[in-house]
Parts: C-alpha cells; structure tokens; sequence
C-alpha cells in the first residue's frame, strides 16, 4: 500500500467512468453497469469489500411479499384471506410458529389474533351491546340506539363485526380513525368491553377516509417489516421504502460488516414545488444525495470504515459528560482538609483554601506547617503518597489529551462536512467563472464538482476513522491503519487547498489537470483504507482497547 | 350536536337519575368537558366513610380516547400518587374501550380502593409501606381518610405528620431526641419505610447517615 500512486493519461481521461475503472480492478461479478450514470455506484453491479449486499424494496413490493404470506397460510391452514392476515399479524409474520400453533389449537389460536370469538357465548358480550335486541323490544321498537353516542337518529346504519356489538357508522368511523391516527395502531378490536375481534380490513377500508385508509396500509407494511429481521425501514422522513439486508439480519454479522445501505430514493419525497429560492435550491440538492444509512444501528449516516458497536461507543463516549469529570479531575485538586475542589491558576505551591483556611502545599499536598524551613520548595516530593496522588493526575491527564486529539480531528472533519452545502455553493460559483472566463463548456466543468463530492465523501470516511484509531489496541495493525488513514487525509487535504484556490483563466487547463489527478487519487486512497479494514473485519484483524460488543474482551495493555 | 356533547351530556343525566350507585357527576365550571365526579369510599376497606372527589378531564376524541382522572382528595394508596393525585388502572389507559362511562370509570375507581395492586405501583412509597405492614398501611390510609375524605372520626382536626406518613411516633421521637429537626426526621423514615419488620432491619446508623446529608 504504497501511498505514491502514478496515473496514467488514460485514468485521468476516464475520470467520469472512474467506477468503471474499478470495476475492472475488483473481481466484478455482476453485469457490466451501463446503465448507471456516473457518479453513482449500483449496488448490485459491483460489489468491493466494504459493500454489503442489499435490495432497495418499494411499499408495493413489501406488500406483495405480505400477500404471499398471506396465500401460504391461507392454502395450508385453509382460512379465508382476512383471517390469515389477522392470524399472521398477531404472530408477528412467524409462519412456522404459528402453523405450529394453529395445528395444536386452532379455536386457541383464531381466538387471541382476534380473528374469531370464543365459541360459548358467556353472557358477558351480551349485556351491554346487545342493547340492539332489547332496543328493539322498548317502545320506540324500529329505532336503533347507538351505545357509543346515544344518537337516535333514524337515518344512521348500526354496523358491527361478526360479534354482533353494534354502534352506528359515525362511531366506528371516529373509532378506528382515532386508532390508526392517535395510537398508530393497526389492529382495531371491538369497542365493546372485553371483546377482542379485530376489524378485518375490508371492515377499515369501509369506515374510514381514503388518507387514513393509505395510513392504515402504512402501518401494515411497518408492523410487517419490523417483525423481519432482515428488513429495515428507511429513516429519512417520509420516505417510504425499505431496504432488504440478509446479510446483517443477526447481530452477530455485525462485528464483520458495516452494513451500509441505501433505499434507492433520494432527496426528500414532497420538495414543496414552485418558486424555490437559492438556498433552498442548494438545500436539495445536498439532501438530495442518496438515503444512505446503516442497517444494523440507529446512525443514519455512513459510519464506515467503524463497526456499529464501536461507533456507538464513540458517539456515547462524545455525548457523555464523562469528559467533564476527566478536564476536572486532571486540572483540579480537592483540599485534603474540607475535600473543596480547587484550581489553581497560578502563583506558589503554598495554598490557602478560600473556605476552611487550611494551609497546603499544592505539591505534596500536605500541610504546610510541615514544610518547616524548606518553604516554597516541596522537599517531600519522593514520598510514596505524592507520587501516587500524581501518578493517577497525570495518567488522567495523558488519556485526557489521547481523546482530545482524536475528538478534535474528529469534530473537524464533522464540521467540515458540515460546511460542504457552502463549499457546494462556492463551487458551483467557480464552475459558472470558469465557463465565461475559459472555453469550457459544463460537462468540462464538472470536474469540480466531482472533486467536491469526493472530498466530501473522504471526510465521512476519515472522520469515521479516528473513532476506531481511538479504540484500536496498540500494535502493528493499528500503526498500518493510521499509515493508510494519513495518506488518505493528506490527499484529501490536498485536494481541498486545490478546490479552494483562486482561478486565473490562464492557469485553469493545469487546474483542471491537478484536480482531477488528485480526485482518482483521493478516491483510490478512500478505497484503501475502506476495503483494508473492511477485510480486517472479515479476518478479524483488529483488537479493540475497550469492550465492544461482540468482539472479545481487550488485552490489558499499557496506556 | 356534536357527538361527544351529546354523549357527556347522557350520562350525567344517567348518573343523576341512577340513585342506587351513589355515584355523583358536577360540572366544576361552565364546560362540560371539566367535570367533578365523587363516590364513598368502599365498605369494608380504610376508606370507609369518605367521600372522594376525582377531577375528570374529558378530551376532544372521547369517547375513542380514554378520560383523564385524578383524584382530588387525596388518597393513601398504593395506585394513586400522594403528591398529585394520579392514577394508575388499565382501563384509564391501553385498557379503555368506548363502551365505558364516566359512571362505570368512576365505579373502576372505587374498586381499585377495594383492591390494591402493589405490584403496580404509581407511589412506589406508599407500596412498599403495604407490602411491608398491611396493618400499619391500613392505620395510615384510615388516618387520611378522617384527615382529607372528611370521614367522621374522633380527634383528627389538626394535621399530624407523623400519622400521616405513617410512622410510629416513639420512632420520630428518637431520633428528635438526637437533635435533628422533626419535619426532617418524618421524612427520612417514610423515605427509608421505617416501618413493621423493616425497623429491625434498619440500623440506627444508617437512619442517621441519612439525616445528616
């Protein structure tokens, strides 16, 4: 991995179809990607080592997959098509579990999905529903009482499930609404007391409008794909697709993969349409990158090369006020008489505390007094309780400083990538000089924007990589990763400085040459640092100097 | 009319013409979505001879959302917060289903103070006092019964804290003797449930760690 990569004419020729390139260098399985245009990465066409296999899936297809279910159980356990719903929603889509339990019992099981009642009638569901009956033997006979609202209208229509408890049309519509809408629930039982039917969902198509009835099916298709393990809603706000990972469906996949995916939408999915102003403009078209998130934790971003379990731990660690404890513990001394925490912030070892008056030296911490003649020299500074008390100060201070360092670099990059919908905006500014000043023409130009993409790209990456540096034990592998790790960011630190340098017309053919040299470059180095540790994963290559999940416990080492 | 008027506006003139359940339904303002409803206090149990007073809070999807309750006497018991009234049943939460009225809602109260749910709790101090000793809870809640559901009862016109927390008096007065003040000491030993079996269990030490923090 040597970090002087030589270029050909004809890589630089090519940069649009650098993928292509790759493609080549990788043992590429898949077709030949023609179809995909160039600054996207099919998925399925090639696939590199830090890549996990996946399938973007539409609500429409998810609900054909749940209408397969559904036809499986209904020709083996012969139930009419809302019953299997039903029966298979209650069991959470285990088919196996549920055949075996529907087999065992099949009253028992229809019973609790509330897909059938209890076959001897109790007299429980009769008392206050059957009103409907005793309605029609009181005076006013023809006319029906709803339970719910007492509305006697004579236009309004009693409906109920096949458990008889009637309520009129207004009710259950407000019902069921009130469910899907207010409690997100999708399996609307009975309003009667203690009974457990389920509305079956031509029954919820008939009482509700067409915008709850759409919700409805949402949450379906929700409760559906969070019962598969190997399925994943996506989390960009209102988007509606879900992504299929059998490779990260277990837990344990995850200490071997970063199994980032991408639902295939991109952008948000209502751009309020119209008169879009600049900013909003550019707004769009950053978030209009692909939904890219990972599959086995909640971080909604890519997060490779750093396994899940390390990069939660690293986010945690950032979040924590534990930090806070450590500047504390590592700038302050508490008085040995009345334990008050105290700074100092200059002047001579002979302290006084502001509050008990006790006098100490700040050196040996011991009473002052007993510095005798010695004053404003410590000449106990050998004894055993001085050199712990500062052993453990100063140990606490080198960890403090080993976080700080990789939390800053850290943060940087965080920031930087933050401030890339400016750079975005700078960019294009420049693209459009350059077209008046040069010859150019736009496909010339968008070499810089490619560049800023790439950059963009390799600071996720790095900033990623100094969470795991931090938590890499010491040894040769964890020396090779930040070798790779400080090629990649001097390439991309590199090409940053080229993006943000002044044009000169005269100089924007050279310009143009560095930038897109130094683009394959940044990109080939990206790859490196990806697809080493990627493989480190698979081989299980990398210790950790704290207990992440999954892996083994560290080996004691020295700090 | 709107539907949900139309139902509130039933059953408070059910509960009105119903005089067998000794149940009461009063607006408290104008608004009869804000009402008081009031019931005994159960035969039988500590509670016997009050008269309780729940606040009842009606929101605008009633009757396909649940009411909300709180008890506005305050209550001794294992389910209902000492501090703010709340309540802890099923049926006030996931359990309702709109069948249910004000006046079956309110009966569900009353039997909740038949059958305490320690186990669930909503004060978790007052439940570990009933699963401690169920008769010194019992001495308590009959106390805050006199004291607040203006049960009839002889003697009990000036609040006394230590009755009502629950607490032996000889215990307070210990720990008083020590030199700690009284208000404090109530609090620590209803904190550390300075009760029944407990009391051996509890180390003087210990009591008085906590009264020096």
């Amino acid at each position: 991995m040597s970090s002087d990569y030589e270029f050909s004419d004809d890589d630089v020729d090519n940069v649009f179809d650098d993928e292509d390139i790759e493609m080549q260098d990788d043992d590429s399985d898949g077709d030949d990607g023609g179809d995909m245009d160039d600054f996207k990465v099919a998925p399925k066409t090639t696939r590199k080592a830090w890549e996990v296999q996946f399938d973007s899936l539409t609500q429409a297809s998810i609900e054909k997959l749940m209408e397969k279910d559904v036809e499986h159980i209904r020709g083996i356990l012969g139930v009419d098509e809302s019953k299997a719903g039903l029966l298979l929603r209650h069991n959470l889509w285990n088919k196996e579990r549920l055949i075996e339990q529907y087999m065992d019992n099949p009253d028992k099981t229809l019973i609790a999905a509330g897909a059938a009642m209890p076959e001897p009638e109790p007299p429980r569901p009769s008392r206050r529903p059957s009103r409907k009956p005793k309605a029609s033997a009181s005076p006013k006979s023809d006319t029906f009482v709803c339970s719910i609202c007492f509305d006697d209208a004579p236009d309004i229509t009693p409906l109920s499930l096949d458990c008889g408890h009637a309520a009129c049309s207004g009710c259950w519509s407000a019902y069921i609404t009130s469910k899907i809408r207010d409690e997100a629930e999708h399996a609307c039982r009975c309003m009667a007391e203690g009974c457990g039917l389920v509305a079956s969902d031509e029954f919820v198509r008939s009482a509700v409008d067409e915008d709850t009835y759409v919700r409805f099916e949402e949450l379906l298709v929700r409760h559906f794909v969070a019962c598969m393990p190997h399925l994943k809603f996506c989390p960009y706000p209102s988007c509606t697709n879900t992504v299929s990972c059998p490779g990260a469906a277990s837990k344990t996949s995850l200490t071997t993969v970063v199994p980032i995916v991408s639902c295939g939408a991109r952008g948000l999915a209502s751009t309020s349409s119209g008169s879009m102003t600049q900013s909003q403009e550019l707004t769009r078209q950053v978030t209009g990158k692909e939904h890219k998130f990972c599959f086995g934790c909640i971080i909604d971003s890519d997060h490779r090369p750093v396994v899940c379990g390390v990069a939660l731990l690293w986010l945690k660690k950032c979040r924590d006020d534990s930090e806070t404890a450590n500047w504390i513990k590592s700038n302050t001394k508490e008085c040995s008489k009345c334990m008050s925490t105290i700074e100092k912030n200059g002047g001579c070892n002979h302290m006084t505390c502001k509050k008990c008056k006790h006098e100490f030296c700040w050196v040996c911490m011991g009473p002052w007094s007993e510095h005798g003649t010695a004053w404003y020299s410590c000449n106990r500074y050998d004894e055993k309780g001085g050199v712990d008390a500062r052993d453990s100060q100063s140990k606490s201070r080198a960890s403090l400083e080993r976080y700080l360092h990789y939390y800053n670099r850290w943060a940087n990059h965080e920031q930087s990538a933050k401030l890339a919908l400016d750079l975005f905006a700078k960019t294009e500014k420049k693209m459009e000089e350059m077209q008046i000043t040069s010859a150019l023409t736009w496909i010339e130009v968008q070499f810089m924007k490619k560049a800023v993409e790439e950059v963009d790209k390799c600071r996720m990456t790095l900033k990623w990589t100094y969470a795991m540096a931090y938590y890499l034990a010491k040894g040769n592998q964890k020396d090779l990763f930040e070798d790779n790790q400080r090629d990649l960011e001097r390439a991309v630190e590199d090409l940053s400085e080229l993006l943000e340098s002044p044009i000169e017309p005269e100089n924007i053919p050279t310009l143009r040459q560095k930038v897109t040299d130094k683009t394959v470059y940044v990109q080939k180095r990206n790859s490196i640092v990806l697809e080493d540790t990627a493989e480190g994963f698979l081989e299980g290559r990398w210790a950790w100097n704290a207990t992440v999940e999954g892996f083994e416990d560290p080996v004691p080492q020295d700090p | 009319m709107d539907a949900r008027l139309r139902r509130v506006n039933k059953e408070i003139a059910d509960c009105k013409n119903d005089k067998t359940s000794n149940i009461r339904i009063d607006l408290i303002d104008s608004s009869p979505f804000h009402l008081k409803g009031s019931f005994p206090g159960p035969e039988d149990t500590p509670y016997q001879g009050g008269h309780f007073e729940v606040d009842i809070v009606i929101p605008e999807s009633y009757p396909f959302q649940p009411v909300k309750m709180k008890f506005i006497t305050k209550v001794y018991h294992p389910n209902v917060s000492s501090a703010s009234g709340a309540i802890c049943l099923d049926i006030l939460k996931d359990a309702w289903s709109p069948v249910l009225t004000l006046k079956s809602t309110l009966i569900s109260l009353q039997s909740l103070l038949c059958s305490p749910e320690p186990n669930d709790p909503q004060d978790a101090e007052v439940a570990k006092h009933y699963t401690t000793s169920k008769h010194s809870f019992d001495e308590t809640a009959r106390y805050w019964t006199k004291m607040y559901a203006q049960a009839p009862g002889a003697g009990v016109t000036k609040e006394d804290t230590v009755a009502a927390a629950g607490l032996e008096k000889a215990h307070v007065d210990q720990f008083e003797a020590l030199g700690f003040p009284r208000a404090k000491v109530v609090d620590v030993l209803r904190r550390l449930n300075y009760r029944g079996a407990n009391v051996a269990q509890i180390t003087e030490d210990r009591v008085v760690e906590e009264l020096l923090k």
